[in-house]
């Protein structure tokens, strides 16, 4: 044999004697019979079966898969070809799948919490001893205070059989992120206005001008809806972009207002009110599809450019510049009506005026313009509605609340017991020591009630406070959701599509998908009598029968069934529509509004000012992550490791910052940060405001990859609003200083 | 002859990542390595204003690629042929060359030694050494997935692209796309001191190219590069003209 020398030797050893190392590894490679390491990858096309009928769930738009699998093994997701969504593509997190699948920190088995809440010492049970266990607290409680004592924390589409199923049990007290932490407000302000919620069904494709207020797409990508934008821009849409920092967007934009933060309202009113003075606005449609124009006129008389440019710190000509670029392009506007929208506590009314800006331009049913897709009818299968109890509706105080009970009213109901006490916390893949502000608030909740159940796939910051934890299927391992929709961009030939999803590998360890752990808990409580459907697999058969379909037949279709479809536009000229509002027309005054006591038309609430010396903590979305969820995905993790928090050049100046200095926080109410991150200096954010991407700095020791990466957002938001028509809570509300070496800075504007 | 290539849109990509990690599930790519990478750049002021964009890097199959010639690996007659006219072509190659008909830099993993010289002669960062690859690693980086393409696929990360940002093909081919990005004015990332004609080319406006290359385009080649440069010209004569035979014997 030939000379044995290390790698590392050979690399640092210049000379002909290293020089020799090929020939003696050549010698080796010759050498029959000798077991060596794969040379090469052979890629996914190689040896692999593909598997259709995938569904993502790294986010909730819920994108179309295929699964290249090797002897058993999840090797690659691709998006489904067939997908009138996503076609062929996924994004960083979709292809990071495999990644959750086969964590080797995800949640394995049922497991007891022998240690305290917060402090976990797990014990490894069986199903039938953690279902019994469950049902028994639950009993008791469900007992001795009503079934309004049980509260439920769900998100993702595994959480809503175990949704309605408690409130068929007949507990009001069910609070989803994605409405009271999300997109709540603008639903509801969009329903009062146009009678349905918009999601995100702006025609950015179609559009001449895409107005985005303070939504940052690029940073918060959806596959078709980006492929939507990106299409809107490659026709030439202007794009006009609300936000105080330079976001992905912004760096896109013709025209980027650095808006100061919460007074968006203010800069939609002058707009509309320019609108109003010019006569640029779609006089037909407003005549013939809207209500309340002369209060609605009223109201914005107040909106001079001058009160707005000094309001919303932007110069008043380049807002009058947006104003008339909007009229121009009437009524091929895409006016977005943003996603995540819970920011100050005021947010409602600037939904509101989002959606009476849309109603003025006429952007209805319109190229560019707020559509409603139409998908294929499906059909359901669900728990009887509940009887609640008279008088537990805790979210009375919010008229216009979405679907649900205020997240901050029910932990405040567990700290205090009143109007009556709250004695069991469920959640159910969501994590509200991350969704909700004020961390100690939701830990002495949690710490305070008889019974916290958890069930999620990888240990989270929730699950450390469980009694009972248990395990859910991955997405990749279960059936669940159905989709239906159209195809991507709307102007093209009208195609519908309904898919379910159905997993790809065999499932690993314990865990059982949300019907099988529902329906065993239903059994012990006394409700087998009432279980709705069996299996999931059931479930998903019954809401696909109304279409015609089955998972079967669903399989041999690759996932994925379409059809002809309907064009989201109205005829050329129609101008009159009929809402299903109160009026049956486009509300730009509302009535039901008004009489709540709230105002009728989009009014302004200014949010509180920066304390001196401070800047505002604003948050948002990485590309890489779907908030605290895939902290833990090692590829993901190393997309973005840690989240810099950006500021402004000449505030980091004056406090003797650097870019990439090690930092730390602190915020108005001397809470710290529990980790550092790096900072990012720029010109590219206003000097009022820092900003992080939203979810790192998990703190749960069982993430071996996402614990203590970067800074959560979420600790540091101790002072935070509630919006008063909707009970929503707005996070960008807290103040904060930079932390260096020990020395807390002074953030100088 | 063909040069294949590749166009990164940066007026279409959004940053989303969804090529580096589609790229590491195709190949199996470390965690802490890439075949390819996204940097987000600024924002920061520019000649022309504000700017804010991405380096989405990958192998660029190089005019005079820096890693071909360090590989010390013995040089082995090869023969290419290509695929459409059926031509053959014999070169004396190590373990990395460049392909003279359709321009990609490959690697052959058998033969690789894993000493990782490609990896720090590449003025790019390209290469990396995959140490889970024969017994001591195996250089490896972005082949352009000749491997796919040859089949009819889409390179993995052109396939998961979102954007259609990143534009695949031949750049000898006026028809092609990629060709008609470079008429519009597509850019290759060098500098003075580094023009080795890479074959990745982005394309977007002005003030992004500027902050591109103002932060991503290497400076120098690397030092290590002559080292490895030296190294192989001792090596290589000392194999050339010595049968495989004669080696074994020497070594076996």
């Amino acid at each position: 044999m030939g000379i044995k020398i290390s790698r590392r030797k050979f690399l640092q050893t210049a000379s002909l004697a290293a020089a020799a190392l090929p020939l003696s590894r050549l010698a080796r490679a010759a050498e029959p019979g000798l077991v060596k390491k794969p040379v090469a990858a052979p890629g996914s096309f190689t040896g692999t079966e593909t598997r259709y009928g995938g569904m993502c769930e790294m986010c909730f738009w819920r994108c179309q898969l295929t699964g290249k699998v090797r002897d058993g093994r999840l090797v690659k997701l691709e998006g489904n070809p067939k997908s009138l969504e996503n076609g062929s593509s996924i994004c960083a997190r979709g292809n990071a799948g495999i990644q959750l699948l086969y964590d080797p920190d995800r949640l394995k088995y049922p497991l007891k919490n022998v240690g305290e809440r917060g402090a976990p010492k797990w014990k490894r049970i069986s199903w039938a001893e953690a279902l019994d266990e469950a049902a028994e607290r639950l009993k008791v409680i469900q007992k001795k205070h009503g079934p309004h004592s049980v509260a439920l924390f769900p998100h993702g589409a595994s959480a809503f059989y175990p949704l309605q199923y408690f409130e068929f049990t007949g507990t009001p007290n069910i609070s989803e992120a994605s409405f009271y932490q999300c997109r709540g407000v603008r639903d509801m302000a969009y329903m009062s206005t146009f009678g349905f919620a918009p999601n995100e069904d702006v025609d950015m494709a179609n559009a001449k001008v895409i107005f985005l207020v303070g939504t940052h797409l690029g940073e918060n990508v959806h596959v078709s809806h980006l492929k939507q934008y990106l299409k809107g821009l490659e026709n030439g849409a202007k794009l006009v972009v609300l936000d105080p920092r330079f976001s992905a967007a912004a760096s896109k934009a013709d025209i980027w207002v650095p808006i100061k933060p919460g007074t968006d309202t203010a800069f939609l009113q002058a707009v509309m009110k320019r609108l109003l003075d010019t006569g640029k606005y779609d006089q037909e449609f407003v005549a013939k599809s809207c209500t309340g124009f002369d209060q609605f006129k009223e109201a914005m008389a107040h909106a001079t450019p001058e009160w707005a440019a000094k309001t919303c710190d932007v110069p008043k000509a380049q807002l009058l510049q947006v104003a008339d670029l909007l009229g121009a392009n009437l009524p091929n506007v895409a006016v977005h009506p943003g996603r995540h929208t819970t920011w100050y506590g005021n947010d409602f009314q600037r939904s509101r005026a989002q959606a009476c800006l849309t109603a003025l331009l006429g952007a209805y049913a319109v190229p560019g313009g707020l559509i409603r897709p139409k998908g294929v009818k499906l059909g359901a299968a669900s728990w009887g509605h509940g009887v609640f109890a008279q008088d537990c509706d805790l979210s009375k105080f919010w008229p216009f609340h979405p679907p649900g009970t205020p997240t901050d009213a029910i932990r405040e109901t567990t700290l205090t017991a009143k109007p009556y006490p709250i004695k069991a916390w469920i959640a159910w893949g969501q994590n509200p020591i991350q969704t909700i502000p004020d961390q100690a608030r939701t830990i002495a909740a949690l710490k305070k009630v008889d019974f916290v159940m958890v069930t999620d796939i990888m240990p989270m910051d929730i699950t450390m406070y469980a009694d009972i934890l248990l395990p859910e299927k991955t997405y990749l391992e279960r059936y669940d959701y159905v989709k239906t929709g159209m195809q991507w961009d709307p102007a093209a030939k009208p195609q519908q599509f309904v898919a379910a999803r159905m997993p790809l590998v065999e499932p690993l360890f314990e865990g059982r998908d949300s019907v099988w752990i529902v329906n065993e808990l239903a059994k012990r409580l006394g409700h087998g009598d009432k279980i709705p459907v069996a299996s999931i697999e059931e479930h998903v058969d019954k809401r696909l029968a109304p279409a015609g379909l089955s998972i079967a037949k669903l399989k041999a279709l690759e996932g994925i069934f379409t059809q002809d479809g309907v064009s989201p536009y109205a005829p050329a000229g129609k101008r009159e529509f009929e809402f299903d509002t109160e009026s049956g027309k486009v509300e730009l005054f509302s009535e039901q509004i008004d009489s709540n006591d709230f105002a009728g038309s989009p009014a302004y609430v200014p949010t509180a000012e920066v304390p001196a010396g401070y800047a505002r903590l604003v948050y948002g979305r990485s590309p890489v992550h779907s908030f605290s969820r895939t902290q833990n995905n090692i590829w993901l993790h190393h997309e973005m490791p840690e989240n810099p928090l950006w500021i402004n050049d000449r505030v980091a100046a004056k406090a003797g910052l650097k870019d990439g200095d090690r930092i730390t926080m602190v915020n108005q109410d001397g809470v710290k940060s529990r980790n550092s991150t790096v900072l990012k200096v720029t010109p590219g954010i206003r000097p009022d405001t820092v900003y992080l991407a939203h979810g790192y700095g998990s703190m749960n020791p069982e993430l071996t990859v996402g614990k203590d990466q970067g800074i959560d957002d979420q600790s540091l938001i101790t002072l935070f609003g509630i919006d008063r028509e909707t009970g929503a809570t707005g996070m960008r509300t807290s103040f904060v200083k930079v932390v260096k070496d020990g020395r807390t800075l002074e953030m100088m504007v | 002859m063909k040069q294949y290539g590749m166009i990164i849109d940066l007026e279409k990509c959004i940053g989303c990542h969804a090529c580096a990690v589609a790229c590491k599930a195709e190949w199996e790519v470390p965690a802490d390595q890439g075949r390819n990478w996204v940097q987000r750049l600024g924002p920061e002021t520019t000649a022309d204003g504000l700017a804010s964009t991405y380096y989405p890097g990958l192998c660029n199959h190089c005019d005079q690629p820096a890693c071909v010639p360090v590989c010390p690996a013995d040089p082995v007659k090869m023969e290419f042929k290509d695929p459409k006219s059926g031509a053959v072509k014999v070169m004396e190659v190590a373990a990395t060359w460049k392909d003279p008909f359709d321009g990609t830099v490959q690697i052959d993993k058998n033969r690789c030694l894993g000493c990782g010289a490609c990896a720090e002669a590449c003025p790019y960062g390209a290469r990396y050494v995959n140490p889970n690859l024969g017994e001591e690693g195996k250089a490896d980086k972005c082949s352009f997935c000749v491997e796919r393409t040859a089949l009819g696929l889409a390179p993995a990360c052109v396939q998961t692209c979102l954007a259609g940002a990143r534009i695949f093909g031949d750049l000898n081919d006026p028809d092609s796309e990629v060709a008609r990005y470079v008429k519009r004015g597509a850019i290759r990332l060098e500098s003075d001191a580094v023009k080795i004609g890479p074959n990745v080319r982005y394309y977007g406006k002005k003030r992004d190219l500027a902050l591109l290359v103002a932060s991503c385009a290497p400076k120098s080649m690397p030092q290590a590069s002559l080292r490895r440069i030296w190294l192989a010209r001792m090596f290589k004569p000392v194999v050339k003209g010595v049968k495989k035979e004669t080696l074994f014997d020497l070594f076996g």
